[in-house]
């Protein structure tokens, strides 16, 4: 059975141009412009994805507000924030309402649908019994490509789908330097370089909450980041 | 100019004050002298009224039948000359003598009188004296062919009579008496003839006035050898010699008794000879004090009213006053006159009065006063102005001064701090005197006012850029989006050229925007950034390191002679900061060129400077430099926003340091001033 993704935005034309991708990609689409239908189509049924721009016609938090509701409904369903706010604090308060990433209008549509085709992945992943090739182990670091998750000292790190393969490109060849183009690449994203810089210092306060010591990604100066072993 | 000099030069005008006083001295002393003058026309007219009654004491009227000119004066001698041909003892001055015209020059002579006897005095120029034969002079026509002088007498109707002085020799010589009945020798009479080697001859005598008439003239005679005819110079020109004149005794008691103290009385007869002078005008005695006087005195003369030259205030010493006003009262006019002396400064007044014997003028009275009060009295004043004026002046002159510094000092504070402000945008500072009521207020709360609409204005410049990516960051998802769906769908070849094209187009947009939203990003990170410690020199060591690949056609020379630096900040934002400046290097210079980056220590501060061969920064542009969406760059096709050395500037100041631009030598510097962490 088709998945559906459910897309609320207020933007017609981008509502249809998306809606026209998924569909291409053989997705079932659901399309609102504002919050009420949304919430209202959700209660009767769960899609598989959301999609969902912050900015909601003159709702100007609708998005946060629909991502709140909806996580409390259901803690698994995949939620991608797509949105013109670029801004560090926007990002930062959509991922902490539990968005599984945060993505600018700026990404190009093969990249989104590389990102969704990745979280369905997940999502299919965390279904079945663990398979030992898709495991990678670095020290003390254990990634699981499958699942898209990673473990430090056999502790999960939540880590948003752009943080996740932005450490897996690194953790792959330790020791190698990954310049910002190489990592933009690995996350499927067009990222500036403060984004990037940004995205690095979340992902190294995401394993330093777990120990206070982590130390392995270091910053090559003028070049880009490094795994270290 | 600056404002303490222009109120410096206005305060000058004070300087009006002591010209003001000087028309006041100036007017009050006219007007007191002037008081005087009538005061003393009044005296003159009561004394002259008193007069009529010595009508007879005034020898002459004006309906006489001679020529006035051939009066001769007697003067009255206070010593008793010795007759010896010398004109020294007589006491007069040589202004005395009176000239006639000779034959081979002047002929001086004077009159005198004293006691019962007139003396003469004359002095004949003469190239060749000649001296009569011996013998010859008794023979009267004979010494018609010699030198002589003669006094003639009259007493009219009568017949006039001469008294004939030739010599045979120098000396002592007999003078002769010619009258109708003859001519003899007078035994009364003393006379000597003196030679003056070179210029002529001097006479000397002396005549008992019981011998002479009422008339007197003198002759001359001049002959040049015995044989000529002598030529005869006369002071008289009728047939008959004028009215002899001299001073009156009447008169001069007259005078000495209604004289005042410090004024004198003179009385003359119609022509103007003086009958009697009596009194003296009291001038002080030479200032006493020292310089400061002197210059006091300098001063006044040289604002008061100039006036006729003391001296003429004088009795005349030919015995005939010939003043002006002495002339108006003899034609029936009172009239009044003044004299200043030279060197003292003080004024003399003098009064004329006709004197009147029925309607006939028989002579003219003149007072003649000094101005002692008015003298005291500009003195005081004098001083004390210049005191008033030279207190007045500095008084001025210093409060102007004052009030110029304190106020130049508040408009200076002024743009000193308006300066600031607009160098360390700090635009909204309220600026020295914005409370104050006057115009420096209204200047300091206008230069408040454009400030604050400088910073709107550069506020709304910094957050445009990122407000405006903003705003087309979602035509621009519609646009990209639209395209990439258009890529699925059939198109033909043209088609997918056009696609292909606008998928270009649409990423330019996309870079430029996430360009100018770069500076929003940079502050918002430098808000949020935990920093880190870390050392300098290595990130710089490696920083370099990566610029020589990244940008291969140039030289990159890392110079520092610092080993490590500790340094706390964000390294990333700085490497960014860096970034921006090794960008603009490299942008303007050419293949090859030799980019240097320093570190340094510099008062207490880190320094990093990039700096590049190229060419230099506009002046005009060097305070913009740093400013949101300026660029010095002409035309570059769009690539640069103006965002990349704001940004720059952004991030040395998130660090609490500063970034400035110069031209060096050959090229362009960029100075990047960090605080050292402690």
């Amino acid at each position: 059975m088709a998945k559906r993704i459910a897309i609320v935005e207020d933007e017609a034309a981008i509502r249809d141009n998306y809606v026209a991708a998924f569909k291409r990609e053989g997705y079932g689409v659901d399309a609102y412009d504002s919050r009420k239908p949304a919430m209202q189509a959700f209660a009767a049924r769960l899609p598989d994805l959301v999609v969902i721009d912050i900015n909601l016609r003159d709702d100007v938090e609708g998005g946060f507000e629909l991502c709140r509701a909806l996580r409390a409904q259901a803690p698994e369903l995949p939620i991608i924030f797509l949105t013109a706010r670029d801004s560090e604090f926007d990002a930062v308060s959509g991922l902490r309402l539990g968005a599984d990433d945060y993505l600018t209008k700026d990404i190009s549509l093969p990249h989104l649908m590389a990102r969704i085709a990745a979280l369905f992945r997940r999502l299919e992943a965390m279904q079945q019994p663990q398979a030992a090739e898709s495991r990678l182990t670095r020290g003390d670091l254990a990634i699981d490509t499958e699942r898209m998750t990673v473990l430090w000292q056999d502790r999960p790190v939540g880590l948003t789908l752009t943080e996740f393969w932005l450490v897996h490109a690194l953790a792959r060849y330790p020791g190698h330097v990954k310049n910002r183009q190489q990592l933009m690449d690995a996350a499927q994203a067009v990222l500036d370089d403060n984004t990037i810089t940004s995205h690095v210092k979340r992902i190294r306060r995401k394993f330093a909450a777990i120990d206070a010591n982590f130390n392995a990604i270091e910053t090559v100066y003028g070049m880009g980041y490094r795994w270290l072993q | 100019m600056n404002l303490r000099r222009q109120l410096l030069l206005v305060s000058l005008l004070t300087l009006v004050l002591p010209w003001a006083g000087c028309q006041f001295i100036r007017e009050t002393e006219s007007a007191l002298r002037a008081g005087q003058q009538q005061m003393l026309a009044g005296t003159a007219r009561a004394i002259a009224d008193s007069l009529a009654q010595h009508e007879d004491d005034f020898p002459l009227r004006a309906d006489n039948d001679f020529a006035l000119g051939d009066q001769l004066y007697g003067h009255r001698l206070e010593v008793l000359p010795s007759i010896d041909g010398y004109f020294d003892d007589w006491n007069l001055s040589r202004e005395a003598l009176r000239t006639l015209r000779g034959t081979d020059g002047p002929i001086r002579f004077a009159i005198g009188l004293h006691r019962q006897a007139l003396y003469l005095y004359v002095e004949v120029t003469d190239d060749n004296v000649v001296y009569a034969a011996p013998g010859t002079i008794a023979i009267d026509e004979r010494s018609q062919s010699a030198d002589s002088v003669t006094l003639v007498s009259a007493n009219p109707p009568y017949l006039n009579e001469a008294f004939v002085f030739g010599a045979e020799a120098p000396g002592p010589i007999i003078s002769y008496l010619r009258t109708a009945f003859g001519f003899a020798p007078e035994a009364t009479i003393a006379a000597h003839w003196q030679d003056v080697p070179g210029r002529g001859y001097q006479v000397e005598a002396r005549i008992p006035t019981g011998k002479l008439g009422t008339h007197l003239g003198l002759v001359v005679n001049n002959t040049n050898d015995e044989r000529t005819t002598a030529v005869r110079s006369s002071s008289f020109s009728a047939r008959s010699p004028g009215a002899f004149v001299t001073a009156s005794d009447a008169l001069t008691a007259f005078a000495t008794e209604h004289v005042q103290p410090g004024m004198r009385l003179t009385l003359t007869d119609t022509s103007g000879w003086r009958l009697a002078s009596a009194g003296d005008v009291r001038l002080p005695a030479r200032e006493r004090g020292g310089i400061g006087m002197t210059l006091v005195r300098l001063a006044y003369l040289s604002l008061v009213e100039p006036g006729q030259e003391a001296v003429l205030a004088n009795p005349d010493p030919s015995g005939q006053e010939r003043q002006p006003f002495i002339a108006e009262a003899l034609q029936g006019a009172a009239s009044v006159d003044w004299f200043r002396s030279a060197d003292s400064g003080d004024a003399i007044v003098a009064a004329a009065e006709p004197v009147m014997a029925g309607d006939n003028i028989i002579g003219a009275l003149v007072l003649q006063q000094g101005t002692d009060a008015i003298l005291s009295l500009r003195n005081q004043g004098l001083a004390r102005l210049v005191y008033v004026t030279v207190i007045a002046t500095l008084v001025a002159a210093i409060a102007l001064l004052g009030y110029a510094t304190w106020l130049s000092r508040r408009i200076r504070r002024l743009s000193i701090a308006a300066e600031d402000a607009l160098e360390n945008d700090a635009l909204r500072t309220t600026l020295p005197s914005a409370l104050d009521r006057d115009e420096v207020g209204d200047l300091s709360r206008s230069f408040s006012f454009v400030l604050r609409q400088l910073g709107d204005y550069n506020e709304y410049l910094r957050s445009l850029a990122s407000k405006l990516s903003h705003e087309l960051r979602t035509p621009l998802a519609i646009v990209t989006s639209s395209l990439e769906n258009l890529e699925h769908e059939p198109l033909n070849a043209a088609s997918a050229d056009y696609a292909a094209r606008a998928r270009d187009g649409a990423d330019r947009l996309r870079r430029i925007l996430t360009a100018m939203s770069e500076a929003s990003r940079v502050e918002e990170l430098m808000q949020h950034a935990e920093p880190d410690n870390f050392d300098l020199v290595a990130m710089l060591r490696s920083t370099v390191a990566a610029y020589r690949d990244v940008y291969p056609a140039r030289q990159f020379d890392l110079a520092t002679e610092l080993e490590s630096v500790a340094m706390r900040g964000s390294p990333e934002l700085l490497i960014q900061m860096l970034d921006k400046l090794v960008d603009n290097a490299t942008d303007f210079s050419a293949a090859g060129d030799t980019i240097k980056i320093e570190l340094g220590r510099e008062t207490g501060r880190l320094r990093i400077a990039v700096s590049n061969p190229g060419p230099p920064l506009p002046e005009r542009m060097r305070s913009q430099l740093f400013d949101s969406l300026v660029s010095v760059r002409s035309n570059d096709g769009g690539r640069h926003l103006g965002l990349g050395l704001y940004i720059a500037r952004l991030i040395a100041e998130g660090h609490g340091g500063s970034i400035s631009a110069d031209n060096i030598d050959g090229g362009v510097r960029f100075t990047v001033l960090l605080p050292q962490p402690d």
